[in-house]
């Protein structure tokens, strides 16, 4: 079964103005530029296991807020982005806010991120959220090397604060770009979130 | 009004009624006599650089098409259709020469003027039955701007949008005019949280006391080169008119070594010395204070802050302002901008974003810790027992009410209005007295506007400001004379 015509499905494409999200981010300059060749790989190949048990891996470490070791599944060179998406016509040719988004990270500014969390004093996690990230709709594409996966995900995290607050959702897709090196790492990654208008008090949480 | 005399009163003592940030009775009113007067902020001009550009805000519950047309003036229409009242326009931004509504296809220039009607003849007999030319959207009761800064006011018989800023555009020009081109904008981020609109502005106002607490984290990792966060206390903070914030005090120096020290390259600070008057690089050359965080009644809030954007001991500036726009009485939006000098060079507006992405917005670490502040204060105003208890908002004052500090004269802090050093509330205490004093006014009228009556459209844009921007206004004027 063919998938051809998937970039366009999925918006990692949409971006207008030419090339993908991190391509366009105002910090991606030094991101890892590799991309997708050839339609999902089967679900039962290899290289799809190895990416999927990655992300279903990963997602624990998020639910536990275990953030050193998250820090250490991202390369050097990582580019962490999540564009603000905006509510455009349909020919409008782009869907998120020129210029502008919720993260664009590099490896340092992430580690300060989860420095600040591992003070005494990070009011917004103490006490802690109870976190679950939903992780499915996982599929994986060879790139022109093999040390080199694209795997896209659909999350969904659901965040409760304190005792009787409404919980808070958030949902997005996910495009990374997974590197080999001692073990599979994140190279890149574009979050790419489907509200408009986030309904979380922030996103003190990593997607 | 009776029931809320007292709460007034108590206000203006500095004493506030907890409940008063919980109270779907105080909302009403808040919409009824502040957000239908006060000017509010929507935007920022060069985010609408190009002939056609459209940016849809609200005001409260009512939505705004914001567009530039193709002389360049700038517009403000509600977003309403004429004949069955559906929004013509559903983005939130974009690019349009008119706006056709897609329930009966009636469309209309980004002037505002009916430029379609379907059927026009056959359903309405032509011109004699409805009246198409000249007829256009309903305008923004009020719109200006000031160093591109775009407001609108509900009230179309609103003081000027100068006047009523008054004195305190002396220090928001210093986060919106660093060169003769201006700023340029980018964003918003939008997120919602569930507090009172009320307590944004006011933290942002003057509360350099929660710096060293809340913000110990952000100081801890390292992002700050001032190594306590309790600097914050040999700031001043100051007080004009619509508007106050909060400063940073300085280390010794001139003006250009005192910019230099927040991270202001010389080319930066060249283009500032030839905008800001003398007054100006007085407050920052001769008296030693930095502009930090500031907000301008009812809704709108600035910062300006210098972190470290990598591993060394480099700073670098960023400038962010803000619209708390009321959802309800617990529940605010969020509309977040970035913003540098539009002339800046390509490499320092970059490290500026990436200082702004890691302090305030959606993900800033400074942000964070403060929401869920005032998300535990909004939730705990709701029940009864916060009638009975009534916030001391004092600090600063003797029981008597003499300062504790005394007003800094002219010859140590050259801005207008009032001003004094260490930790106090006083500019909390100024805007909800401003906040008091709207809520006792007669709400505006809302009667039917008279329509029909725009043969170029609907008015433009008024600029207020000093930037560049209002010479080529008045070229444009000349044009359409």
């Amino acid at each position: 079964m063919s998938t051809a015509g998937t970039d366009r499905v999925v918006g990692f494409r949409r971006a207008g103005r030419g090339g993908t999200y991190s391509e366009q981010a105002v910090l991606g300059g030094h991101a890892p530029r590799d991309h997708r060749v050839g339609d999902s790989l089967p679900f039962d190949d290899e290289r799809h296991l190895v990416a999927h048990r990655f992300l279903v891996d990963e997602a624990y470490l998020l639910d536990a807020q275990a953030y050193e070791e998250w820090l250490e599944l991202l390369t050097d060179d990582v580019h962490y982005v999540m564009p603000v998406r905006v509510t455009t016509a349909l020919g409008a040719g782009f869907d998120s806010s020129p210029g502008m988004a919720h993260f664009d990270e590099n490896k340092y500014s992430l580690s300060r991120r989860v420095a600040r969390f591992l003070t005494e004093h990070a009011w917004t996690e103490d006490p802690p959220s109870r976190l679950r990230h939903y992780v499915t709709n996982v599929r994986t594409f060879a790139t022109e090397k093999d040390d080199h996966l694209i795997v896209e995900s659909a999350e969904l995290l659901f965040r409760s604060r304190g005792d009787v607050n409404e919980a808070a959702l958030v949902s997005c897709g996910r495009e990374d770009l997974l590197r080999f090196e001692d073990r599979w790492k994140v190279a890149r990654r574009t979050i790419f979130i489907d509200e408009s208008v986030i309904r979380m008090q922030n996103l003190a949480i990593f997607l | 009004m009776t029931d809320h005399e007292a709460v007034f009163e108590a206000v203006r003592r500095g004493m506030i009624p907890a409940y008063i940030y919980n109270d779907s009775k105080l909302f009403a009113l808040e919409c009824d006599r502040i957000f239908s007067r006060a000017w509010v902020l929507v935007g920022h001009e060069s985010e609408i650089p190009q002939e056609g550009d459209y940016v849809v805000r609200r005001v409260l519950n009512d939505s705004f098409i914001i567009t530039r047309d193709s002389k360049g003036d700038i517009r403000a229409m509600f977003n309403m259709c004429l004949h069955r009242g559906m929004q013509v326009c559903r983005a939130e931004m974009g690019n349009a020469s008119n706006f056709r509504c897609p329930y009966h296809g009636w469309s209309y220039r980004n002037d505002g003027r009916i430029i379609g009607l379907p059927f026009h003849g056959e359903a309405y007999g032509g011109e004699h039955g409805f009246k198409k030319r000249g007829q256009t959207l309903l305008p923004a009761p009020n719109l200006a701007s000031y160093n591109g800064l775009i407001f609108i006011s509900m009230d179309p018989g609103a003081e000027p949008l100068d006047q009523y800023l008054g004195d305190f555009t002396f220090y928001l020009d210093f986060y919106t005019r660093q060169s003769k081109a201006g700023l340029e904008v980018r964003g918003p981020q939008r997120w919602r949280i569930k507090a009172n609109w009320k307590i944004g502005p006011e933290n942002f106002a003057g509360d350099m006391y929660h710096t060293p607490q809340t913000h110990t984290s952000v100081v801890e990792i390292g992002l700050f080169r001032e190594p306590k966060a309790e600097k914050r206390k040999d700031g001043a903070t100051y007080w004009a008119d619509k508007g106050g914030g909060t400063t940073y005090k300085l280390p010794p120096g001139d003006f250009r070594e005192r910019m230099r020290y927040v991270g202001y390259t010389d080319d930066m600070i060249d283009r500032i010395k030839e905008v800001w008057t003398p007054d100006q690089q007085r407050l920052v050359g001769d008296d030693g204070f930095m502009i930090s965080a500031a907000s301008c009644f009812p809704n709108m809030s600035m910062v300006h802050n210098w972190p470290k954007v990598e591993d060394g001991e480099n700073v670098l500036p960023f400038i962010s302002f803000r619209m708390w726009q009321p959802i309800s009485e617990h529940e605010t939006e969020v509309y977040s901008w970035f913003a540098v000098d539009a002339e800046a060079p390509e490499e320092y507006k970059k490290n500026s974003y990436k200082a702004y992405l890691m302090c305030f917005g959606s993900t800033g670490m400074f942000e964070q810790d403060d929401v869920e502040n005032w998300v535990s204060l909004t939730n705990s105003a709701a029940g009864s027992m916060a009638r009975r208890l009534q916030l001391n908002s004092r600090m600063g004052l003797l029981e008597d009410d003499t300062p504790v500090c005394k007003h800094l004269g002219p010859q140590v802090f050259h801005g207008p209005g009032v001003a004094q050093i260490g930790y106090n509330e006083a500019n909390q205490r100024a805007l909800l007295r401003l906040w008091a004093d709207y809520l006792e006014q007669p709400a505006v009228s809302t009667q039917a506007m008279r329509l029909g009556t725009g043969m170029d459209g609907i008015p433009p844009l008024i600029q207020t400001s000093c930037v560049d921007a209002s010479t080529m206004t008045a070229d444009r004027q000349v044009t359409r004379a």
